[in-house]
């Protein structure tokens, strides 16, 4: 997925993306990722928890204004579990 | 089901349930590796942006066609998922992660809902017309196809739509 984000963000679009492992993020090098600590395949956490997907949604956004260093993995308030 | 299917879904599910086998993939596996990042700074306030999706969880609509879970690189095309539709519609094909909460629902790995009260509240200036789904698990050939080809392609159009910001999640 960080392909994608680097080609878009390419483009002159910005970009946050939801990282499930710091490891990986590190590797592929997108221009701002939010780490949760979430199993693979939930992203934006639980089915029907509409508070942690909202949560998850705004602090992404924000982080599009926040991060100013190309490269920046940041913590979330859910990424306590994350590898 | 065929036996890679199978497979698969078993993988999945241990992944799922055991995080640090995650780690050992992670560490293990043979990721892109790059030195630089592009960048593109955000001018305007998230209140005026329009924003858009962006998933590598196999979302698609029942008529479109299907993610290719036969190839073992991956399947490198993109659906087009307008945001107005009914989210029942959505299927995810990708044998590759335990997707059965997000079967149940969607906002798990592509928050189309949250995004659309997200505008209704004036938090962002509008969901974008259309939001874009890959499959993940991209290897081998198919990384290029994606690289030069299909990722490229869907920038253009996000640039068309007028997107001003891209949120995208991973499987």
């Amino acid at each position: 997925m960080g392909l994608i984000q680097r080609t878009i963000e390419a483009e002159g679009i910005p970009t946050i993306s939801i990282s499930l492992n710091r490891t990986i993020t590190e590797k592929v090098k997108p221009p701002r990722a939010l780490l949760v600590g979430f199993a693979l395949g939930h992203p934006m956490g639980n089915p029907f928890d509409k508070e942690i997907q909202r949560q998850i949604l705004i602090e992404g956004l924000r982080l599009l204004k926040e991060i100013r260093e190309a490269g920046a993995i940041v913590e979330g308030e859910n990424a306590s579990f994350a590898g | 089901m065929s036996f890679k299917t199978r497979k698969d879904q078993i993988l999945a599910k241990l992944f799922k349930r055991y995080p640090t086998l995650v780690q050992r993939w992670a560490k293990a596996h043979n990721f892109v590796v790059n030195a630089n990042t592009p960048w593109a700074a955000l001018t305007k306030e998230l209140r005026a942006c329009r924003v858009a999706l962006v998933t590598t969880a196999g979302v698609h609509l029942h008529w479109q066609s299907a993610f290719d879970m036969k190839d073992k690189e991956g399947d490198p095309t993109f659906r087009q998922i307008p945001s107005n539709i009914d989210p029942n519609d959505l299927r995810i094909t990708h044998n590759y992660y335990d997707h059965r909460d997000a079967d149940r629902d969607i906002n798990v790995v592509l928050p189309i809902k949250r995004l659309k009260e997200l505008e209704a509240e004036g938090f962002i200036g509008e969901v974008s017309p259309r939001h874009f789904s890959f499959m993940g698990h991209i290897l081998g050939r198919h990384l290029n196809t994606l690289v030069k080809q299909t990722g490229p392609e869907v920038a253009r159009i996000l640039k068309e739509d007028g997107a001003d910001a891209v949120f995208l999640t991973p499987a």
